[in-house]
């Protein structure tokens, strides 16, 4: 069935549009994901991901436009569809009482038998206790039965709505561990998220949304360059902006008093020689969000009040 | 071997239906097993209401074992009871995981939507049966060991309109469920459209004016025919069952047609 694939397209979307009323959901998104390749799935929270994954799996329907999942029609053919595909809906909750065993044993039924070892491979590698019930579990461990129930059928495509939200840093370590080795089985990942360390991580191409609208689809070597990061620095005495403004990569320089505050894009070290000449307090680095400077590099004309105008 | 979500409606609504058939079969126990100690209370609780009253309750007497079981099991609480039920249990076909986000990862097996909202239904409507002919199965033991005066036939034709009455009501819900996804508006749609009906069939009794109040209501069709007295018919029985089995359609045909969980 995994490798029964003829077509090389897994996913298909062609001016995929769907208003909710006036609202707009997503508009006219064109994209390609193609058969055995990981992507990322950009945007800020209330560009549409959510949106189009929900096109992708015919919970909603297109006000305009057409979807294709490995060739299939996602409404006529989602009998058949649904058993190749994993899905792990971005806002997590689950039908009934059951202990995580009993929920997994049904999933694994409804979609025409798993072997259990599959279950509890993927359990053991999320360190997983599958005896308690679900309802009674912490975020980040529904999050790890929302996974092994998307992961347990080694589905052709995997569709994955923000899969590391709730996850501790060594999970998050481990499932981007389960998406590269799903990649070498042949699998194809879909997985949206608005970090783009994570993406960047293990995708080979990010598709970007903003405002309902497909922004750019890049290679993620392309994006590899951009360490954009932002630098708060506070110093024993007041300083002048002046001795800041003019080194390279940084820009956005503000000063108030005795701390600065700059985007620094590339190497660190002109800002470090600088700031050395005066008393360092406190120093702080962060990597912006994806809104802030990531999406603002694709549009630097556009202003935030779009974003803003989303929705969520 | 049946499909794997029937039994994981099951497993979900296993609960509920164990709690709805106990209060249905104490309550139809408790009120059939007082018969002979109600007998000298019937005669005067008869003559202590005026006639009106006793029409509009739909109780023709409360003297005679046929009487008595109309007046109590099948007049108010025990189609109320099952209204409920069917209610609450349609409600979770749907409208309930579509609220609560159980949606998502139901609706992402692999059936089509139509045969997703077939399965669910059949299973809830199968624990709603369960409830409504716990009566006919307590009945069936209780009016031969009591010594009540009744044919069995009788009451079969009774405790079937109970069970098409509450078909009639799932249906209805189902159809609300289907259509809007809201818990709420299943279980307002029930309570006023059974409020409605009821007090229908229950005016109709009072005067002729008001006597084509009836046909609108399914109440008549359960219970105003006066099967304990008279027995079965088939006419209103099926008008009740067909009535279910449309709504039924329509919440099919419709669910499939929306967008699910916006």
């Amino acid at each position: 069935m995994l490798y029964g694939m003829t077509s090389d397209i897994a996913v298909l979307a062609e001016g995929l549009t769907k208003f909710y009323g006036t609202r707009r959901g997503i508009e006219d998104l064109t994209l390609e994901v193609r058969t055995g390749e990981v992507m990322g799935f950009l945007g800020p929270n209330g560009a549409g991901k959510t949106t189009t994954i929900r096109l992708l799996l015919d919970f909603l329907r297109p006000t305009r436009g057409l979807a294709r999942i490995l060739g299939m029609d996602p409404r006529k053919d989602k009998a058949i569809l649904h058993r190749q595909v994993g899905y792990l809906p971005g806002e997590l909750a689950f039908p009934g009482r059951e202990t995580a065993k009993e929920l997994l044993r049904f999933f694994g039924d409804a979609r025409g038998g798993v072997p259990w070892t599959a279950v509890t491979s993927l359990a053991e590698r999320l360190d997983l206790d599958l005896s308690r019930p679900v309802r009674a579990m912490s975020k980040g461990n529904k999050q790890k039965v929302g996974l092994v129930q998307a992961f347990m059928h080694q589905p052709a495509l995997l569709i994955l709505d923000e899969p590391t939200s709730g996850l501790d840093p060594l999970m998050q370590q481990e499932f981007l561990a389960m998406v590269r080795d799903a990649r070498d089985h042949g699998q194809t990942v879909f997985m949206s998220s608005h970090v783009l360390a994570e993406v960047q991580s293990t995708a080979d191409r990010v598709a970007i949304v903003r405002s309902g609208q497909l922004a750019a689809v890049e290679k993620v070597e392309s994006l590899g360059r951009r360490a954009v990061r932002r630098v708060e620095i506070h110093f024993g005495d007041p300083v002048q902006a002046v001795e800041f403004t003019g080194l390279p990569g940084v820009t956005q320089v503000q000063v108030t008093g005795p701390v600065l505050r700059c985007t620094v894009d590339g190497r660190l070290d002109p800002l470090i020689k600088a700031a050395a000449r005066h008393e360092v307090i406190d120093l702080l680095s962060a990597e912006p969000d994806l809104e802030e400077t990531f999406l603002s590099y694709y549009y630097t004309g556009e202003g935030t009040s779009d974003a803003a105008a989303a929705g969520a | 071997m049946l499909p794997p979500l029937v039994r994981k409606t099951w497993r979900d609504d296993r609960r509920a239906v164990i709690g709805w058939t106990v209060g249905v079969g104490l309550f139809t126990a408790v009120y059939t097993g007082f018969y002979s100690q109600f007998q000298g209370a019937a005669e005067l609780k008869q003559n202590a209401l005026p006639q009106g009253m006793l029409d509009f309750l739909g109780i023709a007497d409360m003297l005679s074992p046929a009487g008595y079981l109309q007046a109590t099991v099948f007049s108010l609480i025990g189609p109320l009871l099952v209204l409920m039920c069917a209610a609450t249990l349609a409600a979770r076909t749907i409208a309930r995981p579509e609220e609560d986000g159980g949606m998502e990862l139901l609706l992402a097996n692999p059936l089509s939507r139509t045969a997703f909202a077939i399965q669910r239904l059949v299973a809830a409507a199968a624990g709603i049966t369960l409830v409504a002919v716990t009566p006919w199965i307590l009945l069936s033991i209780l009016v031969p060991v009591i010594g009540m005066d009744v044919p069995m036939g009788n009451v079969a034709a009774a405790c079937v309109g109970l069970a098409l009455l509450a078909w009639c009501f799932t249906g209805i819900a189902f159809l609300a469920g289907a259509v809007t996804g809201k818990r709420g508006t299943v279980l307002a749609v029930i309570g006023v459209l059974g409020v409605a009906t009821y007090m229908a069939n229950a005016l109709s009794n009072l005067s002729d004016g008001a006597n084509w109040l009836k046909w609108l209501s399914p109440f008549y069709y359960f219970i105003g025919t006066d099967p304990l007295h008279t027995g079965w018919h088939p006419g209103p029985l099926l008008l009740l069952a067909a009535i279910g089995i449309a709504t039924t359609v329509a919440g099919v045909i419709l669910f499939d047609r929306r967008d699910v969980g916006v």
